[in-house]
């Protein structure tokens, strides 16, 4: 049971890609926020998470983006959410939180904005 | 065996409680019904059907007598019994289920904020910073943001349902109970609590099943119905079935149990719920078979 | 009975009845045994679970320890009940010291009454006073809460989330009530001899230093020990009795109150009862 729920990190010249994957909830989210944390600490001009592999997303998912954004706000990054599934964007939209979050679809967009 | 969309198959459950004289009261009486992933279902009946008891044993809070009670969530590769399963493997599917009690049940030493976060905190190794996120999205689905640092014993009693709505989703559930959600709420504050028990369940994708006997409620929250008498079910079906029952002159019904569920669902006082009732009295008087 | 025929006598119908009574009471009283024996067997169990979560939450990894909980406890049930502690047994040092005086001073031993008090105190009343005086203070406002937390079905939420309410609400009100009741008792003692002290000085006209080095002759550590160890048991028992009462309310605000009215006449008569038996071991061993 040990599936990792960062698929890849692709670093690159405009920002760095962290690929997640598989079920982001309670188990691993732990494993999820230290993951991200790391990858914050390179503070990477632009921080896109490619959603896209993502089935499911919990609350806990959702409260370290929250706590992601914060600490890529604080090194003057950008952070850019892409191609969730509907079952992860609805629980954005449910709590409100898809307004203070940049949600596209490719991660071609992500790149360039 | 339940078949890919049931999150909860209910065989033959029986449920007795030991009375003084030595014969068991039989409250449930061999109930059978699925829940479907993802729908909302009424469980109704008068006063002493056995709904309170059926929720009960659902949440195992009670031991079944006799049957079974098959969950299918999540993490579980195939659908577990829990009346036979021990308290550790109990409580990994009580952690998959919310429950709203009927009076919010929260823990009146704690704060509304702390109320939410304790299931987060006990059950998961999220750090402070993230469980204090989850709090503030749980409570702002229930619009219950302002009230986060109050005591219960400060709240009205929407306000604690609200709260009670917020903890019992804390561990994002697929499964939320309701124990009469609308009981001692004024016809307002109580279609608030529907509009949110809706708008969770078709957002969030949670099946929900509902402890009732408000019908104004159950009609708008429903999905499918089901009516309990003297711990059987009477009828089940979808909402509308109940609707049309519901709309039909009592005269035109053929059947008992059919003219039962509409004096139910009207709530008229004249009709066989009351007339069995009244006859049954005499005849233990009179001695008639 | 309608089935056998009336005895026709009159002495024979007061016989039977009178037979009747007694086969009537005797079953009655055994009743009465039998609820009792299930009481304590109820306790027992009790106690084995809280120990059992005491174990899994100070030693085990699964469960958190909740400090927090005991601590809160630990303030409720000890702190708070210091005034009132240090009250009664003053009292008490007053009341021995005077009852003693007269039939010491006919004795021409007036000087022995601190003997009387630091025994007395040490090992007996101290640790016995302290914990009725809990058993009213704590016991009741415990049993009150956990079934209110019944009634309100907090207790039932507990479960619900997958929580254990022995864990929980349990093991902090045992482990509070258990180390209050032993710390009280060590300023109880001091206290009581303090009171004994007082009036002896200032009424009986006793030395002060008289007193005190009578005192530390007459006490060893053994008698500070018994005390104490004594006090720790009725911590257990105040506190189970409480959590059993309040975890096995019904029926409302009344059942809660009943609850909190049986709690501390049962805590009263187990605390007295055990007393008694540990005297009359302590006695039979000579400690």
């Amino acid at each position: 049971m040990s599936i990792s729920t960062i698929k890849e990190i692709r670093r690159g010249p405009s920002g760095t890609v962290v690929e997640a994957q598989g079920d982001i909830d309670l188990r691993f989210q732990p494993e999820f926020q230290k993951a991200l944390l790391g990858v914050c600490g390179e503070k990477p001009p632009r921080l896109v998470i490619h959603l896209g592999l993502v089935e499911y997303m919990d609350s806990s998912g959702v409260g370290t983006l929250v706590k992601i954004s914060h600490t890529v706000k604080v090194n003057k990054g950008k952070l850019v959410l892409v191609a969730p599934n509907a079952r992860v964007r609805s629980i954005f939209e449910i709590t409100t939180l898809d307004k203070y979050f940049t949600i596209l679809d490719t991660e071609e967009e992500a790149l360039e904005i | 065996m339940p078949g890919n969309d049931v999150v909860i198959s209910i065989k033959d459950m029986v449920k007795e409680f030991p009375t003084a004289s030595g014969t068991p009261a039989r409250v449930l009486d061999g109930v059978t019904l699925d829940v479907q992933r993802g729908e909302t279902l009424v469980i109704m009946g008068g006063s002493g059907c056995g709904k309170s008891t059926m929720l009960n044993c659902l949440i195992g809070e009670y031991e079944i007598s006799q049957g079974r009670i098959l969950y299918q969530t999540k993490e579980m590769d195939k659908p577990g019994d829990i009346a036979q399963m021990s308290e550790v493997k109990l409580n990994q599917v009580r952690k998959r289920i919310g429950i709203l009690f009927q009076s919010g049940a929260l823990f009146n030493s704690m704060t509304v904020a702390e109320n939410v976060a304790l299931p987060l905190q006990e059950h998961s190794e999220v750090d402070d910073a993230v469980i204090d996120v989850v709090v503030t999205m749980k409570l702002q689905q229930v619009k219950m943001l302002p009230h986060r640092d109050k005591m219960p014993a400060q709240l009205s009693g929407g306000q604690k349902k609200r709260a009670g709505l917020a903890r019992a989703t804390a561990l994002d559930p697929e499964i939320l109970f309701y124990d009469e959600p609308s009981a001692g709420l004024d016809p307002v504050t109580s279609a608030a609590i529907d509009e949110l028990m809706m708008d969770l369940s078709k957002k969030l994708n949670v099946t929900s099943v509902v402890v009732t006997h408000e019908m104004d409620s159950a009609f708008r929250i429903a999905d499918r119905m089901v009516m309990l008498e003297k711990g059987r079910v009477l009828s089940i079906g979808p909402r509308s079935q109940f609707e049309s029952i519901r709309d039909a002159a009592p005269e035109s019904l053929k059947t008992v149990d059919e003219r039962l569920i509409n004096q139910f669902l009207n709530g008229s006082s004249e009709g066989p719920l009351t007339d069995a009732e009244g006859m049954s009295e005499f005849e233990k008087l009179i001695g008639v078979q | 009975m309608s089935d056998s025929p009336a005895p026709r006598g009159e002495g024979r119908a007061g016989l039977h009845s009178a037979v009747e009574l007694i086969g009537r009471t005797a079953a009655r009283r055994w009743g009465d045994v039998h609820e009792q024996v299930s009481y304590i067997g109820a306790l027992a169990i009790l106690v084995k679970l809280t120990l059992i979560w005491c174990w899994r939450g100070l030693l085990g990894s699964q469960v958190r320890f909740r400090w927090n909980a005991l601590l809160d406890q630990l303030v409720r049930v000890g702190v708070r009940a210091i005034p009132i502690v240090v009250l009664v047994e003053v009292f008490i040092g007053i009341i021995l010291a005077l009852q003693m005086a007269p039939t010491l001073a006919s004795y021409g031993q007036l000087e022995k009454v601190a003997d009387i008090i630091a025994i007395a105190i040490v090992r007996e009343l101290g640790p016995l006073l302290t914990a009725i005086v809990l058993s009213g203070f704590a016991g009741a406002s415990i049993a009150a809460e956990m079934g209110s937390m019944v009634e309100s079905e907090e207790v039932k939420a507990l479960r619900a989330h997958a929580l254990n309410p022995y864990h929980f609400l349990v093991v902090p009100r045992f482990l509070a009530t258990v180390i209050a009741l032993v710390g009280l008792s060590v300023v109880a003692d001091v206290v009581g001899v303090f009171g004994g002290l007082l009036t002896s000085v200032l009424v009986l006209d006793v030395s002060f230093w008289g007193y005190i080095d009578a005192t530390q002759a007459a006490l060893s550590l053994q008698d500070y020990l018994t005390g104490l160890f004594k006090a720790g048991v009725f911590g257990v028992l105040i506190s189970m009795i409480a959590c059993h009462e309040g975890l096995s309310v019904r029926g409302g605000a009344e059942g809660v109150g009943r609850a909190t009215t049986s709690t501390v006449v049962k805590c009263i008569v187990a605390l007295i009862g055990t007393d008694a038996v540990f005297t009359a071991m302590f006695y039979v061993w000579g400690i």
